[in-house]
């Protein structure tokens, strides 16, 4: 008896101890059977009640690009029930990641084969890390017959891949110059131009006239612009100029004030940094630490935490379309309550170019049901109200004049009736950077970070000797591709 | 003449029945304390020895987990990569640079505060244990969002407080000079575990002793250098090693500060945050699992020749 006692008591201790590991270790409830695939609300997978025991799985797996918002997935969460009822033979499942863990998460997917079947939105730099990893898109375009005549070719063709289409455009954000009315009223200035071509002032619309523009709209302390001779630089109070949200990228300044480039020559292993890149640099690095009218790093920190035109005390931005999403008009001090887009200046080059970023929607070449996947992706790449909902100008023509009749993230913030001129966007849509400043670069992941460093320390340091530093640049680059290869 | 059990001798074992032999070795209380133990077994082994085995395996490989079809054995090349990695060196620098500061910073802010609420000067000791105990109840992120507001070059408490007595205030986050001391002050906003153990050491030394001083006409000073600081350097010697082990996994706060770059300038490219990149940024996991190695040798070395030098200085049942 006493023997039995002990061996029960033994079996006990030993059901404790697994029920002890089990409950550490085991799934917090039947939403997060995934761990990789929780969304950061834990309100992922979504599937349809009515969905057929034989439907074929597809996962969709947000959180590269935009689309992880907590505001965006009720609706993301409505198109995917949608489109399972519509669809007896296909059960969509919604995966909704963090941004900042979305990489990490669909790289150790793969590397568990448990890579999901349809990724994105995910924007051109994304790609970089999983372009190889996709399925070409072209048979099954040629088969299914999908009418791509609506979108324009250049669009197809920026996620076109030696010869592989990876993906469909989905959205296109073209950048532009947001400005703040408010500010150049108060100086007495005109607003800048809203058609390519069209002078300001009687003057070329080229970086040289918003330079000047832009050191009139930055004001000291004592009230003194840039262009005084009395201007204190150590006290500046209102900037003229900036280019917010590149994440401290070289390449994007590069871009912006010198035109279109590549950090890699045409062989596709050699490091460069073009002429016209080093021109636009010098003109970005001379903005900050010479003539003052763009902000350094720490300054744009003061400024609304790195959101500055949002602060109200920057005259001009370059930034995306997406940017519509982060101005909050009845917010500060001073408010940011009139504005309006104008057009981008001729660069040094001759040409205007306004950086591009495109998102698309691709399907994993791991996946086993690509036929169903390519069926949910050309309809999610296609939905109106989800493109609406990344605040993307729809890659589909036909789209667009709804998408800017709807779009105003800011109404029922307590803004003003605004009367924004999106044909500026749509203007700046024929001037995209080819190549793009987010393409390919061997080992890109470190090439890339190597990128944002040196736009960093520009960004941080004056009296830097900018050829000096890009040669340098370019032989870290080297190694770093050599390394790669 | 045959052994009989219980002799204590291992040749027993060789005349009892098998059966017996098992009982003899794992008696019922040894089953009983190996079955209630076995759920840190089974964790130690699927989530520390395990993954340590298999990093020092993938180590030897070019693993990069989007491309698994791709991995390949090559030797000992991640280990000789690290020789001609110049972001390694940068990071090594960056860890020591900041031990040689935070650590003995943090070892006598905490000493001094043990002291401070173990004196019987204090009224309300009991609660200022709390208070400066307290702040390690907080999640590291949340402490540190905090402190990004407090040091915050414009905004920030800490420079409205220089402000106030005429002092300049730096930009502590953005600037590579003042990083490293920005970090170094809030980490001793978590000296309250140091602390703990600390009064812990100062309530163990015997009364008597202070008495003896006393009465041989030592002050404070004295009686804390002859005395306190004798008696509690085994307490000493363990919160050393634990700030430098912590030092060199220092992590997540440069990450949160720097949103995961090492910025301004690398200043903040702690070894561990250059691994965690070199992983899950850049996905070369082989190499990051070598770097993971060379952080274990380093961190055992200096381990080791820390408690090498501790009988030079370290006071064990009163001896040297």
């Amino acid at each position: 008896m006493h023997r039995q006692n002990r061996r029960i008591r033994g079996i006990g201790a030993l059901a404790v101890s697994v029920g002890l590991l089990l409950a550490a270790c085991g799934t917090q409830g039947p939403a997060a059977s995934d761990g990789a695939s929780a969304s950061p609300e834990g309100s992922a997978p979504v599937d349809s009640p009515n969905a057929p025991a034989e439907a074929v799985e597809v996962e969709w797996f947000v959180g590269l690009g935009t689309g992880e918002n907590e505001e965006q997935i009720a609706t993301e969460e409505e198109v995917v029930a949608a489109f399972n009822e519509a669809h007896d033979d296909i059960e969509l499942v919604l995966t909704i990641v963090d941004n900042t863990e979305a990489a990490t998460t669909l790289a150790t997917r793969i590397a568990a084969g448990d890579a999901p079947d349809i990724i994105g939105p995910v924007g051109i730099r994304g790609l970089q890390s999983f372009g190889d990893q996709l399925l070409d898109l072209t048979p099954y375009i040629e088969s299914s017959g999908v009418d791509l005549s609506g979108i324009e070719q250049s669009l197809i063709d920026a996620f076109n891949v030696e010869g592989a289409q990876i993906g469909l455009p989905t959205g296109v954000y073209p950048s532009f110059i947001y400005y703040n009315k408010t500010l150049f009223d108060e100086a007495g200035l005109a607003y800048p131009p809203h058609e390519v071509g069209e002078q300001y002032e009687g003057q070329d619309w080229t970086w040289e006239t918003v330079r000047e523009l832009a050191m009139q709209l930055t004001v000291d302390a004592g009230g003194n612009d840039a262009t005084s001779a009395d201007f204190d630089p150590e006290n500046i109070q209102q900037y003229g100029l900036d280019a917010q949200f590149t994440e401290n990228d070289a390449r994007a300044w590069s871009t912006i004030f010198g035109g279109s480039g590549s950090a890699v020559a045409d062989d596709g292993t050699t490091a460069e940094w073009p002429d016209n890149w080093r021109e636009g640099l010098q003109y970005f690095y001379d903005g900050i630490w010479v003539d003052h009218f763009i902000p350094n790093g720490t300054a744009v920190q003061a400024l609304a935490d790195g959101n500055t035109f949002q602060s109200g005390l920057i005259a001009m931005d370059v930034v995306h379309q997406w940017y519509t999403c982060c101005i909050y008009p009845a917010e500060g001090d001073p408010t940011v309550s009139d504005w309006d887009i104008a057009v981008l200046p001729t660069g040094a080059d001759g040409e205007v170019t306004s950086k591009l970023h495109a998102d698309t929607i691709g399907i994993m070449s791991s996946t086993e049901h690509p036929d169903e996947a390519f069926t949910a992706m050309t309809e999610l790449a296609a939905n109106a109200d989800l493109v609406q909902l990344w605040g993307a100008m729809p890659a589909i023509e036909s789209q667009r004049d709804a998408f800017f009749g709807a779009i105003a993230p800011w109404s029922g913030l307590g803004a003003p009736e605004l009367e924004i001129d999106w044909n500026v966007s749509v203007q700046m849509l024929e001037f995209p950077d080819v190549p793009s400043h987010e393409g390919f670069m061997p080992n890109f992941q470190e090439a890339d970070s190597a990128n944002k460093d040196l736009g960093n320390r520009l960004w941080n340091t004056a009296d830097l000797d900018l050829d000096a530093e890009l040669d340098a640049h370019v032989e870290l680059l080297q190694g770093i591709f050599d390394e790669g290869g | 003449m045959a052994l009989t059990p219980g002799s204590g001798t291992a040749p027993a074992a060789a005349v009892l029945p098998p059966a017996r032999r098992g009982r003899a070795f794992l008696s019922r209380e040894s089953l009983s304390g190996l079955i209630f133990i076995s759920p840190w077994i089974v964790g130690f082994v699927a989530f520390a020895a395990l993954p340590m085995i298999a990093s020092l395996v993938l180590s030897l490989t070019n693993f990069d987990p989007r491309r698994p079809d791709e991995i390949g054995f090559i030797g000992f090349d991640n280990y000789a990569q690290m020789l001609r990695d110049p972001i390694l060196l940068e990071s090594l620098w960056v860890t020591v640079r900041f031990a040689l500061l935070v650590v003995p910073l943090s070892l006598a802010a905490a000493l001094g505060v043990a002291m401070l609420v173990n004196s019987t000067l204090l009224a309300g000791r009991n609660v200022f244990r709390t208070l400066f105990y307290m702040p390690m109840q907080i999640p590291i992120v949340a402490s540190t969002v905090v402190w990004i507001g407090v040091l915050h070059a414009s905004s920030g408490w800490l420079n409205y407080g220089l402000e106030a007595i005429g002092l300049p205030g730096p930009n502590w986050l953005q600037s590579p000079t003042w990083v490293g001391p920005a970090l170094a002050i809030m980490g001793l906003w978590g000296i309250g575990n140091m602390m703990l153990i600390f009064l812990a050491g100062l309530q163990s030394v015997p009364t008597e002793l202070y008495d003896a001083a006393k009465v041989d006409g030592a002050g404070p000073w004295t009686s804390f250098r002859h005395v306190t600081l004798p008696m509690i350097t085994p307490v000493l010697f363990y919160n050393l090693i634990i700030a430098l082990i912590a030092t060199f996994q220092y992590f997540t706060q440069a990450y949160v500060i720097s949103n995961g770059r090492g910025d301004p300038d690398r200043a903040t490219l702690f070894f561990n945050l250059n691994l965690y990149r070199e992983a899950f940024e850049f996905f070369n996991m082989g190499y990051a699992s070598a770097l993971a190695w060379l952080l274990f040798v380093i961190v055992l070395g200096l381990t080791f020749v820390l408690f090498r030098t501790a009988g030079s200085w370290v006071h064990e049942g009163g001896s040297r």
